[in-house]
């Protein structure tokens, strides 16, 4: 009884790969932690607030001496290296006293600076003004009027762009008239173009990032909160979102790690992305980024955040989750039939920009058994005195491909269409010719290239782009087997990842069937009354 | 910091170095195969190009039961360069060899190629009526059934003459093999072209021991044609006979799995007419009395009758319709008599689903007669009910 039970029992062989196979889940988990942890000391919170700790900001406790004499030296002393810094000293008329203006050139309006403040400064300001110190503020007729609290952080506004004023008798040095350094015009946006809808996008000046939000509609639920953000040169960083609307834990959450980023300077909301994403090893972007205001506003209106960085812009929503990666606002302003199409062709186009070639090298090197046998015969009669193995064939065009795109961003304007068809074109044709590729395989390229231009995220390309590269080894090594597991193996990853606790894949996993309305296809407005269930809002009704 | 990146680069490093080496060896490019789209099975003697092999000392131990020729595709001689390919000689490469076994024959092409064969495209097996008289069909396909790249799609036929002849053809830029296999398409327009019979179907009708038909082939000129069928005797697996096109035909009709063809008669005035079936229903009805099997066989067409040769005939009358009818009906009863006399008389095989339909309207009956069936059928009635309805005269001018 017991024996015949036994000789079903496995040998030891058996039992070995079964260990081996038990093991790789624990290997690649303990690979991934440890990975993790490397680069992810940098960013822990703790070491953060040690870092700021022992060494604070030593200049800010130089006060104002109150003499004039005094203030100017150590003005003249500490920034007057720059030879930037124009200091022009006076004597204003009515009061008798001197003053000095401090600014730097190239920042301020002239006009202004020449004709209004030095002439007022000059011969129209009067004794009212220096009698009573303590009402300068009342008394200067400026619109931006602030006592610099110490010397340093004076000179820091200079140096930035204000125009500081110091007069003889009074105890601190004033600022007036904000930096008005070169700015761009509002312009079309340029990564995200479409056909119908707003066509404003944001500059690099927060104020008119903001201002431009909140010109989308009057609410006083709209808030906006300031940050300042980089430990060397500081940076204003604003939050905005519906007050009535986002989730107060995600508000948290979001303040926490924007309080919690630790680098000399932020030059651009890239660089908030990587310090604050949930996981920094993946290769999908966990915030989204946009120039757009209106797709902006209707993240926020989603229960969504909007992090505005001065100096880009490019502003992040958080949290994303996938399904966003290939919206685009368009979806919205066209009809829900033309637009739901739209979008069930991107996901086709994402599926062929990230797998095409793996499939080419699948079928071509491991599966011939699949192509329907007039393909295959034309494959091959296109593929004889092809010298490489499908991956190097692969390989070759993509990354001209690639390089191409690259070099294509570079260029200048007039040369780009010119090398767009000298790329694709003759180096195309010319690799047929020379028997480096195939034929069949310069349409899977263009094919796969044009797909990914259809994704409406630059930076969700790029992913795809990158993920194309890894499907591609995997299909030369293991063929359509590899294929499916790089799919797989993708689909865990995306299943697992979480951008600040909303589940990267929802609503497909974990499955909200309410928010399908809005995934792969786009319902008809009437039907989409609440807000998304994956966000948690404080107030899911869109129609009262 | 640098140990545990030590580690962790060694151990990516080291299951890289697992996964590649371990992949790879399923890849073969598409161009380094042979595909071979067609095989012929022929009675065993050695090939021409065998016999040169043979008088020099090349051989090895057989006994030449069978000979297989193999179409391989595409066989091109390659031109670098050249864009305009209008010098396309033959697009196919046939080879032969006999042997034993036919795994052994393909392998022994091997020695013979310089590319490894690939059977996953295989369209067409064409087997000769002259093996299938000394072996069973079972025998020839037990090793295409087995292997795992052959598809069970693909179709069985069997030639009147040598079987490696439908493999070759005349025409520039065509494939026989790939002709073969897309013909099966004019069974919109014709019934004498079969049911096609897949490797998968052969498979059922060889175990289930009934006899049944194959499309028969017949070349000519370097061309090839479908032409009637061969019964396959259910217990021996062997060739019994051939059924000619309009046998073919009324098989088709009578077991109601195609409604096309035409049939075309005389009229009264000896002038030919031509019927063109639109649609057929027929209907086997077995009756059981005793130990009597009888078969009541309906057959309903409509169609149009499309070609008269008459100039003296008024083709919109009812009377002139009906009168036309009979005379269908007649021709096509008769037609359906020779087949039966064939089937039953002659070659004693029910390849029309007689039994089928007993089994399935009294099973108690079919279980007492199952083992002798076709003995059974050939004593059997079998009476015809024939209605062919013309409803369309096509069109033409009044005077």
């Amino acid at each position: 009884m017991l024996s015949s039970v036994i000789s079903y029992f496995p040998t030891w062989d058996v039992w070995l790969q079964a260990a081996i196979a038990c093991l790789v889940p624990i290997v690649a988990s303990f690979v991934y932690k440890k990975t993790y942890s490397l680069a992810g000391k940098g960013r822990n919170p703790n070491t953060a607030e040690n870092k700021k700790d022992p060494d604070p900001p030593a200049p800010n406790n130089s006060p104002f001496s109150g003499d004039y004499a005094t203030d100017l030296a150590t003005i003249r002393e500490r920034i007057g290296g720059n030879s930037d810094l124009c200091s022009r000293e006076f004597r204003m008329a009515k009061l008798n006293v001197r003053a000095t203006l401090f600014f730097v050139t190239g920042m301020q309006n002239d006009r202004v600076l020449d004709l209004q403040l030095m002439e007022f400064l000059m011969f129209e300001a009067g004794a009212d003004v220096y009698a009573e110190p303590e009402r300068l503020h009342d008394q200067l007729p400026f619109n931006n009027l602030f006592e610099a609290p110490s010397l340093d952080s004076f000179n820091r506004s200079v140096l930035f762009g204000y125009t500081g004023l110091l007069i003889e008798g009074q105890p601190s040095g004033l600022l007036i008239e904000c930096p008005d350094g070169a700015n761009r015009a509002v312009q079309e946006p340029l990564s995200e173009g479409l056909l119908r809808g707003p066509r404003l996008s944001f500059t690099e000046m927060l104020s008119v990032n903001t201002s431009m939000l909140r010109r989308q509609g009057l609410s006083e639920q709209l808030e906006i909160k300031t940050f300042q953000v980089g430990t060397r040169l500081q940076k204003d960083l604003a939050l905005a979102y519906i007050k009535d609307i986002v989730n107060p834990d995600l508000l948290e959450e979001v303040k926490a790690r924007i309080q919690k980023m630790d680098f000399d300077f932020i030059a651009e909301s890239g660089y908030i992305e990587e310090l604050i994403e949930d996981n920094y090893l993946s290769p999908f972007q966990q915030l989204q980024n946009t120039e757009r205001p209106d797709r902006v506003i209707a993240a926020m209106l989603e229960g969504r955040i909007a992090i505005l960085l001065d100096g880009t812009p490019f502003v992040l929503i958080a949290p994303a989750t996938f399904s966003m990666l290939l919206q685009s606002p368009e979806d919205y302003y066209e009809r829900w039939l033309p637009s739901s199409l739209l979008r069930m062709l991107r996901f086709a186009a994402a599926f062929m920009a990230l797998m095409a070639p793996s499939l080419y090298i699948s079928f071509i090197s491991f599966h011939p058994g699949l192509i329907p046998t007039e393909l295959a015969l034309s494959i091959i009669e296109a593929r004889q005195g092809v010298p490489f193995p499908s991956l190097i064939e692969v390989l070759i065009l993509e990354v001209s491909i690639e390089i191409l795109r690259e070099a294509g961003i570079r260029l200048p304007k007039p040369v780009g269409p010119a090398m767009g068809i000298v790329g694709g074109l003759i180096i195309g044709d010319a690799a047929v010719q020379a028997g480096l590729v195939s034929p069949f395989l310069v349409i899977v390229v263009a094919v796969t290239a044009i797909s990914s231009f259809s994704i409406p995220s630059y930076s969700a390309g790029i992913t795809l782009r990158l993920l194309r590269f890894v499907g591609m080894i995997f299909a030369a090594f293991l063929g359509m087997f590899g294929t499916i597991l790089f799919f797989l193996l993708l689909c865990s990853h995306l299943t697992k990842l979480k951008s600040f606790g909303v589940p990267y894949l929802t609503p497909v996993s974990p499955f909200r069937p309410r928010d399908w309305k809005d995934l792969f296809f786009r319902a008809p407005r009437a039907l989409m009354k609440r807000r998304p269930a994956m966000m948690k809002t404080q107030d899911d009704k869109r129609k009262s | 910091m640098s140990s545990p990146r030590k580690l962790v680069l060694l151990t990516l490093f080291l299951s890289a170095i697992l996964v590649m080496p371990t992949g790879c060896w399923s890849s073969k490019e598409i161009e380094d195969v042979a595909l071979f789209t067609g095989i012929a099975l022929d009675k065993g003697q050695p090939a021409p190009i065998e016999k040169e092999f043979e008088s020099k000392g090349a051989t090895y131990s057989k006994r030449n039961k069978v000979m297989a020729t193999l179409q391989l595709v595409p066989f091109k001689s390659q031109k670098k360069q050249g864009k305009k390919q209008n010098d396309q000689k033959s697009t196919f490469l046939n080879i032969s060899g006999s042997g034993d076994s036919i795994l052994e024959i393909l392998r022994q092409f091997s020695i013979r190629l310089d590319r490894p064969l690939m059977g996953h495209h295989l369209k067409v097996i064409i087997i000769s009526v002259d093996l299938l008289r000394k072996q069973s069909i079972e025998q020839l396909t037990d090793f295409l059934l087995r292997d795992n790249e052959i598809r069970p799609s693909t179709l069985v036929y069997v030639s009147q003459g040598p079987a490696r002849e439908t493999l070759m053809s005349k025409k520039l830029n065509e494939v026989p093999s790939f002709h073969l296999s897309k013909a099966v398409r004019n069974r919109s327009r014709t019934s004498k072209v079969l049911k096609p019979i897949t490797l998968s179907r052969l498979d059922s009708l060889t175990h289930s021991k009934k006899s049944f038909v194959l499309q028969t082939l017949v070349t000519g000129g370097g061309e090839l044609e479908l032409s009637g069928a061969s019964i396959i005797n259910g217990s021996t697996g062997q060739w019994i006979g051939s059924l000619n096109q309009e046998n073919t035909e009324c098989l088709a009709w009578l077991s109601g799995d195609r409604n096309a063809g035409v049939i075309k008669t005389d009229d009264w005035n000896g002038e030919t007419i031509t019927y063109e079936i639109k649609s057929l229903r027929s209907k086997i009805t077995p009756q059981v009395k005793g130990d009597q099997i009888s078969f009541q066989v309906e057959i309903h067409t409509l169609g149009r009758l499309i070609e008269t040769w008459d100039e003296q005939s008024h083709p919109t009358t009812n009377d002139y319709a009906n009168a036309l009818d009979k005379r269908l009906e007649d021709k096509l009863a008769a037609m359906m008599e020779e087949l039966m006399v064939k089937l039953q008389s002659k070659y004693k095989s029910d390849v029309a689903g007689f039994g089928r339909r007993l089994a399935i309207e009294n099973p108690a009956a079919w279980k007492k007669v199952k083992e002798d069936w076709d003995n059974v059928f050939s004593r059997s009635e079998i009476t015809f009910a024939i209605k062919v309805r013309i409803n369309d005269f096509g069109s033409f001018t009044e005077d």
